[in-house]
């Protein structure tokens, strides 16, 4: 094996005694959620996280104790996901064009019309209809969405996928929007 | 504040990250803005949708053995594991010594916490229905004309072996759900009990699979939660929850008839 990984494995070892080996483990379902939703496949899924610990491993020198774990871990799988299976996704584009301006889904006064039959189709709408929904945006929308469902911040996410914090905004409001609008037509 | 810094504001208020300031401009916005109250309602909407209700997808037992052998410092892992794939017998004989003896233990927690967890979704599906206005969307006419009104509404087909009788007439039918997917709901009466029977796919969920019963020729989770009764089986790919307040016994009698024959 590397020298990377000889490193990073004395590494891991003299942090905490196998601690943070165990801390970035204790991230295994969140980080096969992820995955799933990004590979869509259970298979591809379990690889992806597998790679994903791997290359943790031999890249562990570069990871900053006291910073979010889980951000880092998550940053490893997408950058992971992005080389080795984007080119088999399939090619949605639904709230994944930085080019559409934010206010451009979702807030025209016309659309605010749509009143309480948007609401009551939201608190109607179930669990096999929200994943379809989320599968059909593209991977940065489906990305944005899930690591905010994470609880992670905008900054965090920002470092997760490298972009600016303020395209993160922009991107997962349009994401929301592009979801609300799909969920609209689904939950009849 | 203006409406678009107010809709710029919406997740991040959800969130938690607002000043207390910003946070009261925007509220005072949202008392006199029906269109920005509009979208902050549905943003939240979305979010309690996500969170609650889109399936989380947890990592396979086989995988997190792997990774745990394969890494350093988790249980049973030694770090040569990754290189000497031979000693993969050594945590592997670990887990299944500690499965021996934990084994039996999780599991029927597990399955005790999975029967309270599908009981009281049908005891809650029941209650709506009792609480409802207008629980029927059609008023029966024989299990003829119910079963057929249920096309094109469900992603399945609802099989019901039994159309209803003297003892217990059917009432009608209505689409409902159940935890995160829809549901055939069947409403029969014993004398003025309510009975509401739940179809919906069988598949993916918790089952439990201790203290079965059997009902019909198949075996049935029956039980009493917060004064009701209810029977719950699975049929192929559906699943059946019979749920009411009426007598143990006659609860018995109904899902002998609806349950899969010997």
């Amino acid at each position: 094996m590397s020298e990377a990984y000889d490193h990073g494995m004395a590494r891991w070892g003299r942090a905490d005694a196998g601690g943070l080996g165990r801390e970035a483990l204790a991230y295994a379902d969140t980080l096969y959620n992820l995955a799933r939703y990004l590979t869509r496949s259970p298979t591809d899924a379990e690889d992806l996280v597998q790679e994903t610990y791997a290359r943790a491993l031999t890249s562990a020198h570069q990871y900053t104790p006291g910073t979010n774990l889980k951000a880092w871990l998550f940053r490893i799988l997408r950058n992971t996901f992005l080389s080795q299976y984007r080119h088999e996704r399939h090619n949605p584009t639904v709230g994944g064009l930085d080019t559409v301006a934010p206010t451009a889904q979702g807030v025209e006064p016309v659309q605010w019309l749509r009143g309480d039959l948007e609401l009551d189709r939201l608190r109607k709408v179930v669990g096999e209809e929200i994943e379809r929904a989320l599968m059909t945006l593209s991977e940065e929308a489906r990305t944005v969405i899930l690591l905010d469902l994470e609880g992670l911040t905008e900054v965090e996410v920002a470092l997760v996928v490298g972009c600016p914090i303020g395209t993160v905004k922009s991107r997962l409001s349009r994401a929301r929007a592009a979801l609300r609008a799909l969920l609209k037509d689904y939950a009849r | 504040m203006t409406c678009e810094e107010a809709r710029d504001r919406l997740l991040d208020a959800q969130r938690g990250r607002l000043a207390p300031e910003t946070h009261a401009a925007l509220q005072a916005h949202l008392q006199t803005c029906a269109a920005c109250a509009h979208e902050a309602a549905a943003e939240a909407l979305l979010s309690e949708a996500l969170e609650s209700r889109l399936p989380q997808h947890r990592a396979p037992v086989s995988l997190k053995r792997r990774l745990a052998a394969e890494w350093p410092g988790a249980p049973a892992a030694t770090p040569g594991l990754w290189r000497r794939r031979a000693r993969y017998l050594v945590p592997v004989a670990a887990a299944a010594a500690v499965l021996l003896i934990v084994g039996p233990l999780a599991y029927q927690r597990a399955s005790e916490r999975a029967a309270t967890r599908m009981v009281a979704e049908a005891v809650n599906d029941h209650l709506r229905i009792l609480s409802s206005q207008h629980p029927l969307d059609i008023e029966s006419g024989g299990i003829h004309q119910v079963k057929p009104w249920f096309e094109g509404r469900l992603d399945f087909a609802p099989v019901v072996r039994f159309d209803g009788d003297q003892d217990f007439p059917l009432r009608g039918g209505a689409v409902g759900y159940y935890l995160d997917r829809k549901a055939a709901v069947f409403v029969f009466n014993r004398r003025l009990h309510t009975i509401s029977l739940f179809v919906f796919r069988a598949d993916g969920l918790p089952w439990p699979t201790r203290g079965l019963v059997r009902v019909g020729g198949g075996q049935a989770h029956v039980t009493t939660s917060r004064g009701f009764n209810s029977v719950l089986w699975r049929d192929g790919e559906l699943g059946y929850a019979l749920v009411s307040d009426v007598d143990p016994a006659e609860l018995a009698r109904l899902a002998e008839r609806l349950a899969p024959k010997s």
